[in-house]
């Protein structure tokens, strides 16, 4: 291949792309260059001196402007006669890289030796302390003793906050700024920055809140240093004590790739989660995650998780068996008319639970299908499922030539993570951005157009043909974006339909990296709907038996002589019901979620479920059994196969498929912290993507918005939800 | 406020650089004018009128150090005590200076009349000691130089 250098590094001979930088190459084969400022999700700046590397190329004969070989025909190499810093210079032909002889290991020593002049050293309190690089690279590296003046040290601050998330301890940090580039240059929050100069240099901000950024979190796991620890899990755990189960964030479309990492509760004997880490997936979340996805856990432990089954006695509720419960509500349900029963089941439910739970009401009840909960998303996800991106989609791969729609989306807001990788795709490739809303985004400062309609009417926008989308019409690829803000759940989906419309007029429907994305409210929205092809009428008014699972929203409740709901709280809902079935959170049970852009990924248990709590799919499959249907799903996998063999979305997908790894660029976790932080590497699975599915129906039009759509809050990353008010970290940023 | 009562000096700062980040450090010495300090406050109006987070704008005040960042006396005076000054005698001058003022380099008299401030080099190492007051120059100071310009300026 043309653009392929080759080079050798410790004598090893490799072929690299054009443009890579010697620290990347050596990654490639897994040589480590130790780095402090270097990460590969940052442009370099070279400002630490650690990744001193010696670096020769062909020597060129003056005269001949050859290669100068030796006797034995080698080519001589004219080394460089100082050292070279390995991360900022790209590979060149013929180039010959030393990384361990005795000048580089000086060199870093004599860094570490500088670096260490007024380093703390206090490892043993330090939460980086196991997963740090400078405590790695001083083991590797440094010196024993130091040959400092104890009294010249300098002493900054040690616990200081900077803002209610995250802490500094100043006199760790080594001013690699890796910090401050996220924040300049990936979140676009300038929110931290340097302050003095010299020794005196720290780390600030000056923002209000401080620290202001939905990104903030990121910076502890790139920190080389034990300097930012966060308000969550500092002095909550050491690492090596914790266990690590591969999960899947709930809380947005996106569906970040996470590591729950628990740590036993000796007093308790209960295992908890003590941190949500990133876990990389290039096509998803890189190796990042917003603050909600990382401080948003502490549901699962909450104190007043439900822990056993209720029942409705002489007016109050009572704790019962498991046994009863399914036995009460199995009775009823025989005994009343299966179109008296409405089922309802929340976006958060894993899509096994949806499938168990939709194939209960229809098959086993013989109610009409379930009605999904929050409705307006409901309402279009059948046509967001057929005009949804292709097989390889990846926002890494658009750029110039691409064409970015924002449609009555706010993208930071709701679905952070898209947000960092769209903005990149414009920013840093030149993809062009339109985004039209009728209020003003953070994305707004990257548009190169800008349309505005009225609230609500983002529907009757697009049918006007808007000069705007014109652009689509040269797209090499579109991705249209797009949100339900203010709208109805008709208009929504009226929304949805002239989008699809728009692109397949443009020529997009076919595209692999083109296609509709939703920014749907949670995590399974696109599962739970694919999964029991929901209602969309109106919600009977009163029913006879309703069976709500995990809904939010006591307008998605129809009035009924006997309700079943599925909780992990006694929520308003849960209080007024006659039954109440305690739901397995998350993270103690295993599952699928299928995200906005239409990638199933799995999740792993990482502890014992809370008290008698159980899997959904269990209680659908136990009332569906005691009914008389012989279901015997072992688990989710079987129940994924079964939704996998009868919808076309997942046909082919299975278990196995969806955990499937391929290696990924750049490489980082591992046994190795310094190149890409503390970030986990994907082990578990990358997931896969499901198939579009046509859908029939004509477009429908939209209609004028009513005072309640118009009156429904904007969205907001922390709008305090059933899950997130329960991390009191938080508690400064609900709103 | 500063948009209020400097509006002119404010346009004719901005009308010199093609985009608003550019102009902080000349507004950062208008406010540091106005209000005698670069304040939490001012750094915020700038933060503001450049249209960057005060984190950007503090990280500025923090790198120069002719920004003040708390309230200085009326006169501030730099010595300067980096090494070429050192080697003609310029740490004896400096705690003479401390101890007329009766305060440590870095502190403000209590009268708010002095700031004393130790400074690197000013550029005019072969007349040191020396010191700016106020920007202004003082070479070849004695103690006693140095006490008759401080009767004087704080007159
Ligand atoms: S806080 Fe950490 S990431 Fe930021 S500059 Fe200091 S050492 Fe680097
Ligand atoms: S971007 Fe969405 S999926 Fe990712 S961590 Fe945040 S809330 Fe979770
Ligand atoms: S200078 Fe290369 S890693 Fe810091
Ligand atoms: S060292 Fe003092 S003026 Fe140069």
């Amino acid at each position: 291949m043309a653009d392929l250098i080759n080079l050798t590094i410790d004598g090893v001979a490799l072929a690299v792309p054009k443009g890579m930088l010697i620290v990347d190459a050596a990654k490639t084969i897994e040589k480590d260059i130790p780095v402090f400022c270097y990460h590969p999700k940052l442009k370099p700046v070279g400002l630490c001196r650690m990744c001193l590397v010696e670096v020769g190329t062909p020597k060129i004969d003056p005269a001949t402007k050859q290669i100068v070989k030796d006797e034995a025909g080698a080519t001589v190499i004219a080394w460089q006669p100082k050292l070279t810093t390995a991360c900022t210079t790209p590979v060149s032909e013929g180039m010959s890289v030393r990384t361990q002889s005795k000048p580089v290991i000086d060199a870093r020593e004599d860094v570490l030796e500088f670096l260490l002049t007024s380093h703390p050293l206090d490892c043993p309190v330090c939460d980086k302390g196991g997963e740090c690089p400078l405590q790695n690279l001083t083991l590797a590296h440094g010196p024993a003793v130091s040959r400092y003046d104890y009294a010249d040290k300098q002493h900054n601050d040690k616990h200081a906050p900077l803002g209610d998330l995250m802490f500094i301890d100043r006199e760790r940090c080594i001013q690699c700024a890796r910090c401050i580039r996220f924040q300049d240059d990936i979140a676009d929050d300038h929110v931290l920055q340097f302050h003095n100069r010299g020794r005196a240099e720290e780390v600030i901000t000056f923002s209000t809140p401080g620290f202001d950024s939905y990104f903030g979190g990121n910076t502890s796991d790139i920190c080389p240093v034990g300097a930012l620890t966060t308000a969550d899990f500092r002095f909550k755990g050491r690492p090596w004590e914790l266990k690590t189960a591969a999960s899947v964030c709930g809380h947005c479309a996106v569906g970040c790739n996470t590591a729950l990492n628990t740590r036993l509760n000796t007093r308790t004997g209960v295992r908890e989660i003590k941190r949500v880490m990133p876990r990389q997936n290039e096509q998803v979340n890189e190796i990042w995650l917003c603050d909600k996805g990382r401080y948003g856990h502490h549901f699962t432990h909450a104190a007043n998780r439900l822990t056993h089954p209720l029942i409705r006695k002489d007016g109050a509720l009572q704790e019962a068996t498991w046994e009863s419960a399914l036995q009460l509500i199995s009775d009823k349900l025989k005994t009343v008319p299966g179109q008296k029963v409405v089922g309802v089941i929340g976006d958060r439910l894993a899509t096994e639970d949806a499938w168990l739970f939709g194939r209960l009401m229809t098959d086993v009840i013989g109610a009409a299908p379930a009605f999904v909960s929050p409705r307006t998303a409901s309402a279009y996800a059948d046509v967001a499922r057929a005009a949804g991106l292709g097989a390889d989609a990846d926002f890494k791969a658009l750029g110039k030539g691409d064409v970015i729609v924002v449609v009555n989306g706010d993208v930071e807001e709701q679905a952070p993570v898209w947000f960092l990788r769209l903005r990149q795709a414009v920013v840093d490739r030149g993809a062009k951005l339109i985004v039209a809303h009728h209020r003003s985004t953070k994305m707004h400062r990257y548009a190169a157009g800008i349309a505005r309609f009225a609230p609500g009417a983002a529907a009757q926008w697009v049918a006007g043909q808007p000069a705007e989308l014109a652009a689509l019409k040269d797209a090499r690829n579109a991705v249209i974006v797009f949100g339900d803000e203010k709208l109805s759940g008709h208009n929504a989906r009226a929304l949805a339909q002239s989008l699809a419309h728009a692109l397949a007029e443009a020529g997009h429907a076919d595209k692999p990296n083109s296609g509709l994305v939703p920014l749907y409210p949670h995590g399974n929205t696109q599962g739970v709907c694919d999964a029991v092809d929901p209602s969309r009428g109106a919600m009977p008014e009163s029913a006879d038996v309703a069976w709500l699972a995990g809904v939010g929203d006591p307008a998605d409740a129809p009035r009924a002589g006997f309700t079943i709901v599925s909780e992990l709280f006694l929520t308003p809902l849960a209080a007024a019901a006659d039954v109440v079935l305690p739901a397995a959170a998350p993270a103690e049970r295993e599952g699928s979620y299928t995200s906005g852009d239409l990638r199933a990924q799995r999740f792993w248990p990482a502890h014992p479920a809370h008290g008698e709590s159980r899997p959904d799919w269990w209680a659908f499959q136990e009332v569906a059994r005691r009914m008389g249907k012989d279901w015997s799903f072992g688990g989710p996998e079987a129940i994924f196969a079964a939704l996998a063999a009868a919808h076309p979305a997942y046909n082919g997908l299975s278990y196995a498929g969806l955990a499937a790894v391929k290696p990924q660029w750049p490489m980082v976790g591992r046994a190795e912290v310094n190149f890409g932080g503390t970030v986990y590497d994907n082990t578990a699975g990358l997931g896969a993507r499901t198939a579009r599915v046509p859908v029939g129906g004509a477009a429908e039009a939209p209609v004028e918005p009513t005072l309640a759509d118009l009156t429904r809050p904007e969205p907001a990353l922390y709008r305090a939800g059933d899950l997130i008010r329960h991390s009191a970290v938080l508690a400064g940023r609900l709103v | 406020m500063l948009r209020t009562n400097r509006a002119a000096d404010i346009e004719k700062v901005f009308a010199k650089y093609p985009t608003k980040r550019s102009a902080v450090m000349p507004l950062l010495y208008l406010a540091q004018a106005e209000y005698g300090y670069c304040s939490p406050e001012a750094i915020r109006e700038v933060a503001e009128l450049c249209e960057l987070d005060p984190t950007e704008v503090k990280s500025v005040t923090g790198f120069y150090t002719m920004f003040n960042e708390s309230p200085t006396g009326k006169v501030i005076l730099d010595v300067c005590d980096d090494l070429p000054c050192a080697l003609r005698g310029a740490d004896a001058f400096m705690a003479h200076c401390e101890s007329r003022l009766g305060i440590k380099a870095g502190e403000t008299t209590a009268d708010g009349k002095f700031t004393l401030r130790s400074a690197m080099c000013l550029a005019a190492c072969n007349r040191a000691p020396l010191l700016q007051a106020n920007g202004d120059y003082h070479y070849d100071l004695t103690p006693e130089s140095f006490d008759k310009l401080i009767d004087e300026l704080g007159k």
